[in-house]
């Protein structure tokens, strides 16, 4: 039994103090890993990330914590000090990269990236026309074959995958939002990485008033865990059991 | 002439997402006559109020209404299985 609790969007700013330790009391009984899909912070300025970081400190969080940050972590325009800080805190941040877990007699590989918008299939937008137009197509480009990268990467090494996003990979799960903002809530791009690479589950947030179910049109199980969306401290999925792998079987002929 | 309600949305959405007291993105506007109703997930009780402040010094003669709720802090849930 392995489980995995999970949010996102916990938005931590001076006024936060004391409510995200509050809801982490209990989560090293709980689960045995944490996943943060962005929006830790409410501006991205380093003071913010200090006080996440103290935050899970004063809850006794010591299961290990993978996280991506989301577009409120990148306003400030430090992004760098704000991965120092959460990284010195032991928190992992993935970009475009991957890491492994031992949790629960199983390995658990994490391919993470923020993600950016864009839009789903059939109401998209196509890297054509004016410079900036291309910039924010390729921008969701550039993010999706990161995550396709970090998620072939550690796919060999890991007994069950995690896709961990801040954005969101398919509509599903924006159900509950305006429809005209669907293009700035995630991308099709994303859920084609995550089919085309495999994975087992995938984790996002963004969407404040999305739903919390969804599926890849591949067939991959997708929950944002936005926690407005969830309407709790986090949420937790049980990966199960660790399941024999067959060596692969070499070609003949 | 007052300002078209659409026009007065896009300008407290604006204000919401860049006024320092605020600095959120997922607040529902809605201008209805003369009352501004405010829907969406504060992270916390203080920006709950200060969302409010922010619109209420904007709009100036309508009436805020804030339903805004607070995001919750509760550890207990069901687990889902994943296998």
């Amino acid at each position: 039994m392995t489980r995995i609790a999970a949010v996102a969007d916990i938005h931590v700013g001076a006024d936060s103090v004391g409510r995200v330790a509050a809801g982490m009391r209990h989560l090293n009984e709980r689960a045995d890993l944490l996943l943060l899909g962005g929006d830790l912070t409410r501006c991205g300025e380093p003071i913010e990330a200090e006080l996440v970081a103290r935050e899970l400190a004063d809850a006794g969080v010591d299961i290990p914590i993978v996280a991506v940050l989301g577009n409120h972590d990148h306003h400030a325009g430090r992004t760098a000090e704000v991965v120092g800080i959460l990284g010195d805190a032991g928190v992992v941040v993935l970009d475009g990269s991957a890491t492994t877990v031992g949790v629960g007699g199983m390995t658990v590989g994490i391919a993470g990236t923020k993600g950016f918008g864009g839009g789903f299939a059939g109401a998209n937008a196509t890297a054509f026309g004016e410079p900036a137009m291309k910039a924010f197509v390729n921008e969701t480009r550039r993010e999706a074959a990161g995550l396709h990268d970090a998620l072939v990467a550690v796919r060999p090494r890991a007994d069950r995958v995690i896709a961990l996003l801040h954005y969101a990979p398919v509509p599903e799960t924006l159900r509950g939002e305006r429809l005209e903002i669907y293009p700035f809530l995630g991308s099709h791009l994303l859920a084609e990485a995550i089919d085309t690479a495999g994975a087992d589950v995938v984790v996002h947030g963004h969407a404040h008033n999305g739903s919390e179910r969804g599926v890849t049109p591949g067939g991959i199980r997708v929950r944002n865990v936005a926690q407005p969306v969830i309407q709790r401290a986090y949420r937790i999925y049980d990966l199960g059991e660790p399941t024999v792998r067959e060596a692969p079987v070499a070609a003949t002929g | 002439m007052a300002e078209p309600s659409e026009y007065l949305v896009h300008h407290i959405q604006d204000a919401l997402a860049t006024d320092p007291r605020a600095r959120e993105l997922g607040v529902d506007v809605q201008v209805a006559g003369d009352r501004v109703v405010l829907t969406g997930t504060a992270a916390t009780p203080a920006q709950r109020a200060a969302i409010a402040e922010v619109v209420d010094e904007l709009t100036g003669g309508y009436e805020v209404v804030n339903e805004m709720a607070v995001l919750s802090a509760d550890e207990d849930g069901p687990v889902e299985e994943l296998t």
